[in-house]
């Protein structure tokens, strides 16, 4: 754990704006909101749905099944105490590259 | 200047606006009063995975003690309000203790409508955790389950007793289910659903006679035919609990009737969740729905309202129902609209249906596309005129066409 993956390609999610990788057990969902690459596990907090197969609204990732609205950034879900776990993301030369261990949130965004 | 609130039930409702009251800084006291002997729960899951039993209780709990302790919330549990006394702020429990306050929020929920000449050890309601601890047990394999009502609740029940190994068969009076929110092209389409996963769906037709005998319950349909069961669960919708405010001075029609503010026409008497029939703004009429998500948005609302806010509730219903291994959601109101635009694929349960009313978006129902409801939410507050042949292609993605229709 903790050593980069490259998992899509810049190119890629211009296209299609999220994408659902799997990296060792994890799925991770990719988004690109607003030119920037969030890492998301894709597997909701909630009951299990795919945060990938949802859509984002408002700079938000609204999950399908019960439409909590997460942040991409902290993974907190609005109006709740839940926490979807994220993870850091790097771009290089186009490609974008995830770190597979979830982030620790710092204490602002706590 | 409100200090002190008396919430009547202690259901969803309750919760979340004794939470929103102390969060936003009432400092008097705050006492909820709910009949229950348990402590407030939610209901969503006593269709689903707690009556399966593949969730606990744990999961159910909504003000704990520590919270309650911590944020001085007075819990009077076992407690039913008998009165809510005409032009006051004081309710009335059935033991005779009065209590008072600065201001009331009533959001007593609703209990199921019972069907006349249908009791007896085998009938079953499910409203309350007791409940579905009883109609659990019920629900063995090889048991068989005979379902009055293919509404949500019913078809909830029929998905987790088919899951358990139950036989399942359900009468719906009307000749589809859910004709009256979704209309008969979609009520078809949950009918399909139904039968696909061996639910014995029988529309058009209801109990006519109840008997028990040694071993089973027998009911005599309306189309003469007779169908023995182990269990009989009466799932045929449900009556507001307005009982309290008769006399109390507050309007009541098929709920307690409240502006878009939670208001009633009484000063400092306030009304919310399942039991409210909300005045709203977007659908220019007054409503009560049944959702969970209308029990949220509602006691929050009701509780900036008491705290001097004037936040009028204007969120476009939105439910969602889990069967049959499916995710059913549903946002608006569409009543009256004059085209449905399907998304997707109908037959293969994998769609979103969009309903027009002169071109403006009202309302949206979708299986396994909640994403799309999210979008369809958002253009239907906007009162967006969506283009229909963007609804319809896959090809165009739904959050640019509500952005370029806003
Ligand atoms: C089995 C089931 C499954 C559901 N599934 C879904 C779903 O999937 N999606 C969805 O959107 N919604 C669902 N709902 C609906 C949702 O649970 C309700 O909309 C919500 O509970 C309403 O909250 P409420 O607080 O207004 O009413 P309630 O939760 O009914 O709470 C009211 C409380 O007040 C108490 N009370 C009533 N009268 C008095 C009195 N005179 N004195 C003291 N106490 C009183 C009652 O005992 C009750 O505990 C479901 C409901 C049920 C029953
Ligand atoms: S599964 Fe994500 S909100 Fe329920």
């Amino acid at each position: 754990m903790g050593s980069w993956v490259e998992v899509a390609s810049l190119e890629e999610l211009a296209r299609r704006k999220r994408k659902l990788v799997v990296v060792g057990t994890q799925q991770i969902g990719l988004f690109l909101i607003g030119g920037t690459v969030y890492a998301v596990s894709d597997v909701c907090v909630h009951k299990q749905r795919s945060l990938t197969k949802g859509t984002v609204l408002n700079g938000q990732i609204i999950c399908p099944g019960h439409q909590w609205a997460f942040d991409p950034q902290t993974g907190r879900a609005a109006d709740r105490e839940e926490c979807q776990p994220t993870y850091d993301v790097r771009i290089e030369q186009g490609a974008v590259f995830v770190n597979p261990s979830p982030r620790a949130l710092t204490s602002e965004e706590r | 200047m409100t200090e002190s609130v008396i919430i009547v039930g202690a259901g969803q409702t309750a919760a979340v606006a004794a939470r929103t009251l102390r969060r936003r800084g009432l400092g008097g006291r705050i006492t909820v009063v709910g009949e229950e002997a348990v402590r407030p729960y939610q209901r969503p899951p006593l269709s689903k995975d707690y009556l399966s039993g593949r969730e606990g209780e744990d999961g159910l709990w909504l003000l704990t003690e520590d919270w309650c302790d911590r944020n001085e919330v007075g819990l009077r549990l076992g407690a039913h309000v008998r009165k809510v006394h005409r032009g006051s702020r004081s309710v009335e429990l059935a033991d005779g203790t009065l209590l008072e306050a600065d201001a009331l929020l009533v959001a007593t929920g609703t209990r199921p409508r019972r069907l006349p000449g249908v009791e007896g050890e085998r009938v079953r309601y499910l409203r309350t955790l007791a409940d579905a601890n009883r109609l659990g047990a019920d629900l063995r394999p090889g048991a068989h389950v005979l379902v009055i009502g293919a509404g949500f609740i019913g078809a909830e029940v029929a998905s987790t007793a088919r899951e358990l190994g139950a036989s399942v068969t359900v009468l719906e009076r009307a000749d589809h289910p859910l004709g009256h929110v979704l209309g008969r092209r979609m009520g078809e389409v949950c009918a399909a659903l139904q039968r696909e996963h061996g639910v014995d769906l029988r529309t058009g037709e209801t109990v006519e006679k109840y008997m028990e005998t040694a071993d089973a319950a027998v009911v005599t349909t309306t189309a003469g035919r007779a169908i023995e069961a182990d269990v009989v669960v009466i799932a045929v919708g449900v009556v507001p609990n307005v009982e309290p405010l008769i006399g109390s001075g507050v309007e009541l029609n098929n709920g307690v009737v409240v502006d878009e503010h939670c208001r009633t026409g009484v000063a400092g008497v306030f009304a919310a969740g399942d039991v409210a029939r909300h005045y709203h703004p977007l659908f220019e009429r007054h409503l009560r729905v049944e959702h969970f998500d209308n029990a949220n948005g509602q006691g929050m609302a009701a509780a900036k309202n008491i705290l001097g806010e004037r936040i009028a509730y204007t969120a476009p219903h939105w439910f969602w129902s889990d069967q049959f291994g499916r995710n059913l959601q549903h946002v608006g109101h569409g009543h009256g609209c004059d085209e449905i635009v399907v998304r997707g694929q109908a037959d293969s349960f994998d769609f979103t249906a969009f309903y027009l009313h002169n071109g403006v978006l009202r309302a949206a129902f979708a299986v396994d596309r909640g994403g799309d409801i999210a979008v369809a939410r958002q253009m239907i507050s906007a009162r967006a005129m969506p283009d229909p042949a963007g609804l319809r292609d896959e090809n165009v993605d739904l959050a640019d066409l509500s952005a370029a229709t806003h």
